[in-house]
């Protein structure tokens, strides 16, 4: 039984990218398979005008236009009549995209680093109400028109980064110099986080036109702009340009940790920070840099819904930074996996929305069909996780001289 | 086992594929063939909270009752989600009205009412003048000027109900809001103008939570008011934040004022300490917006307010301990409302 279970491990933790992503495809289909019985079975427990009699019960979700809602949905229905890829559920599906790849960077850098960073939401909270703020006084004095466009929201994007990787720095700065356990500051420092804002907020920022919790707006031409005629429509919360600086700041990232020295230092602090200090790493000034990093790309996921999404900031942020832990942890920690995993989150919040449109499916249910997909997706990756470490220990083999190539190419080894 | 597993996805794979082909069109669907398609966005306590958009949820659904409709619903969590929530109903184009409901969606339909001016929207609680939007809102300062009323004139003396008495030693009601806003304050301002008429050496303490959905704030606001500050009657406007005030009242003894529904029916477990509750017909609001679409005759850019003549708010006696106040003060608020609808009281709209 445990020579079993050792093999079984092994194999996982000794899998290809080809075998991991089909093991992936495989669970997500397996996953479709178990939610799709439970849907037709809550089906019959529901009540409905018209469903699918069968033996004396009335059924009255169909599991399979559920799952066609669920994912096609989330693309705007392609293989129906009228279809533009310009629509808005896809519009949707990208904008979570966009938002998450940012803070799915912000946990896996700290990942990799050896870092649980669980602050990612509230460096985003701060780093989202210093860009909103920003942008709005710099705003009195920046010319308007394209003008504006080109000056603020860089100023935007970068007071964000620096506020979010400020209120990274801190966590680190503990960590590093009085050994506080990084998950507790961080837990902590999101209540922090969402009390000085708010504070900020109801003391200085409030916008006096409004009574729900918000900033003043930021001028339009200070929003991100979309490309006209080929991108999405200006009402639809979402620009292509975001979506591709955040597409360019994943590669720069796994650029960066796989073919810098910086990069190659952190991960190795990960893997065994004995071993990186005896290499000469300075491991307390390792630990405040990769969590200013991680605070900074936190905050400029801030920014971007700050700029991109409402054009001002608002005391209820959602969740994305409490997402983005479980969109590193799917990826296995691997820059470039963020983004599909990233995609995954968007297609599943987008399809949630769809299906609530279009069938009587309560969103509860379609809560526990978007968990069970992510549950079977990330369980292989997470068997990974534990195994590498068991695998290695207990198996003699041979050593892997050439570990930092291992951890380059699909960055799986270093996890945590 | 091998051709056991085969045979099986053989099955399975079929079996699966007939089913695509066959319906994702989808039983159980919900009517596309009714005469209306109502879209519905909450206010963030959500459903469930007994009061506010439980009552909007009662008047779709006794025109559900009425009229051949189809709905759907939205919750969100919080205020930024407002924007997309009405965006979806809009962008699908098979609405035939929106309702946003409660005063914090005026800043996402402001930007929703003009992208899509096809659209026809109704807002709660707030008023926004386009030509697509038709506007409710009700009379909540006379409607809290009557519970107001109410509490002035028990604080004042000796009264016991059920398990709980009054404090005639101090003359003291309470106040708890959810969010700071403008009209959670016409609520407060209504309610203080009523006790000062009833009683003018009456003291109305206040609080607010900051949330419409936070109970166990709203307990700690209504305990701290009864047990510290010699509160005898607490009149809250805070949604679900409230059931931690009838909560408070329950456990000291005290008596509390429910808002929007008639608590003491909604929350029957509180039923024993609620005097009376400020009743806001939402639901008629939502209903008449649904039969103006059914019969084609919606029209937007106009407001309608529903005050204590159009019985759109009114003091509604609670279930089970309602019986047990004294006829002298019932009549006195019958006067009351009668002066007001008269003019002759002039209640303050704000603080």
């Amino acid at each position: 039984m445990r020579d079993r279970v050792e093999r079984l491990l092994e194999r996982l933790v000794r899998a290809s990218a080809v075998e991991r992503i089909a093991v992936s495809v495989a669970a997500l289909f397996a996953s479709i398979l178990v939610g799709a019985v439970l849907v037709f079975v809550s089906g019959g427990f529901a009540s409905c005008r018209t469903g699918l009699e069968l033996a004396g019960w009335t059924f009255c979700y169909n599991p399979v236009q559920v799952y066609y809602e669920l994912f096609l949905g989330a693309m705007g229905h392609p293989l129906q009549g009228g279809w533009s890829p310009m629509n808005y559920s896809l519009a949707t599906t990208l904008q979570q995209t966009t938002l998450l790849i940012f803070t799915g960077l912000s946990v896996a850098v700290a990942f990799r680093a050896g870092l649980f960073n669980i602050g990612t939401q509230g460096q985003l909270v701060v780093g989202g109400l210093a860009t909103a703020v920003s942008v709005v006084y710099a705003a009195a004095i920046v010319p308007g028109g394209l003008v504006g466009t080109i000056v603020l929201i860089p100023i935007g994007v970068l007071v964000g980064a620096i506020f979010g990787g400020l209120f990274g720095a801190i966590p680190g700065a503990l960590k590093a110099y009085a050994d506080a356990n990084e998950v507790i500051t961080t837990i902590m420092l999101n209540f922090v986080a969402v009390g000085v804002t708010s504070t900020l907020l109801s003391w200085q920022f409030q916008d006096p036109n409004s009574s729900n919790p918000q900033t003043q707006p930021v001028p339009e031409y200070a929003e991100i702009p979309t490309i006209p005629y080929v991108g999405f429509g200006g009402r639809m919360d979402f620009s292509l340009l975001a979506f591709a600086f955040a597409v360019a700041l994943m590669v720069g990232v796994a650029w960066l940790l796989a073919r810098t020295s910086f990069g190659y230092e952190l991960r190795t602090s990960g893997v065994q920070p004995e071993a990186a200090a005896y290499g000469g790493v300075d491991d307390k000034r390792m630990v405040v840099s990769s969590m200013t990093l991680s605070g900074a790309l936190g905050g400029i996921g801030g920014a971007f819904w700050v700029l991109m999404v409402h054009g001002r900031w608002l005391e209820n942020v959602p969740e994305l930074g409490f997402d983005g832990i479980a969109v590193s942890i799917l990826a296995g920690n691997n820059p470039l996996g963020v983004g599909a995993a990233a995609f995954l989150f968007g297609i599943l919040q987008s399809g949630s929305r769809s299906i609530g449109t279009a069938t009587d499916v309560p969103p509860e249910l379609v809560g526990v069909l978007s968990g069970l997909i992510i549950l079977f997706v990330a369980m292989p990756e997470f068997f990974r996780m534990i195994g590498s470490r068991y695998v290695g220990v207990e198996r003699e083999r041979p050593a892997r001289a050439d570990g930092g190539e291992a951890g380059s190419d699909d960055g799986g080894d270093a996890d945590a | 086992m091998p051709r056991n597993r085969r045979t099986f996805l053989t099955g399975a794979g079929a079996a699966g594929l007939a089913g695509l082909a066959g319906c994702v069109g989808g039983f159980g669907d919900d009517g596309g063939d009714s005469e209306a398609r109502i879209g519905m966005v909450y206010a963030t306590g959500g459903l469930g909270d007994n009061s506010f958009n439980d009552m909007a949820q009662q008047g779709l659904l006794d025109a559900e009752d009425d009229f051949d409709i189809a709905f759907d619903e939205r919750e969100p969590e919080t205020e930024g989600e407002f924007t997309g929530a009405q965006r979806d109903f809009a962008e699908s184009g098979d609405y035939d009205l929106v309702s946003c409901i409660g005063f914090a969606q005026l800043d996402a339909l402001e930007e929703n009412a003009d992208a899509y001016p096809e659209q026809d929207f109704i807002i709660i609680d707030e008023v926004l003048e386009v030509d697509n939007v038709r506007s409710y809102i009700f009379g909540e300062p006379e409607g809290s000027f009557q519970v107001g009323h109410l509490a002035g004139l028990l604080t004042d003396m000796e009264f016991a109900a059920a398990e709980s008495e009054t404090n005639p030693d101090a003359n003291t009601v309470g106040f708890v809001g959810g969010v700071e806003s403008p009209l959670i304050e016409s609520f407060e301002a209504g309610f203080k103008a009523g006790v000062e008429y009833a009683n003018e050496d009456a003291e109305v303490v206040t609080s607010y939570v900051g949330d419409f959905n936070d109970t166990a704030g709203g307990q700690e606001a209504a305990l701290s008011m009864y047990q510290d500050q010699d509160a005898d009657i607490v009149f809250h406007a805070a949604g679900r934040t409230g059931v931690g005030v009838l909560q408070a009242a329950q456990s000291e003894g005290r008596f509390a004022i429910g808002v929007d529904a008639d608590q003491s029916l909604t929350e029957p477990d509180y039923a024993d300490v609620i005097l009376a509750s400020m009743v806001k017909q939402v639901d008629t609001a939502v209903y008449s917006a649904v039969e103006s679409v059914v019969n084609d005759e919606f029209e937007g850019g106009e407001t309608e307010r529903l005050g204590l003549e159009e019985e759109g708010v009114r003091a509604v006696y609670g279930d089970t301990i309602g019986d047990e106040i004294p006829d002298d003060v019932k009549g006195a608020l019958d006067e009351s409302r009668q002066a007001i609808i008269d003019g002759e009281i002039d209640v303050p709209q704000e603080l």
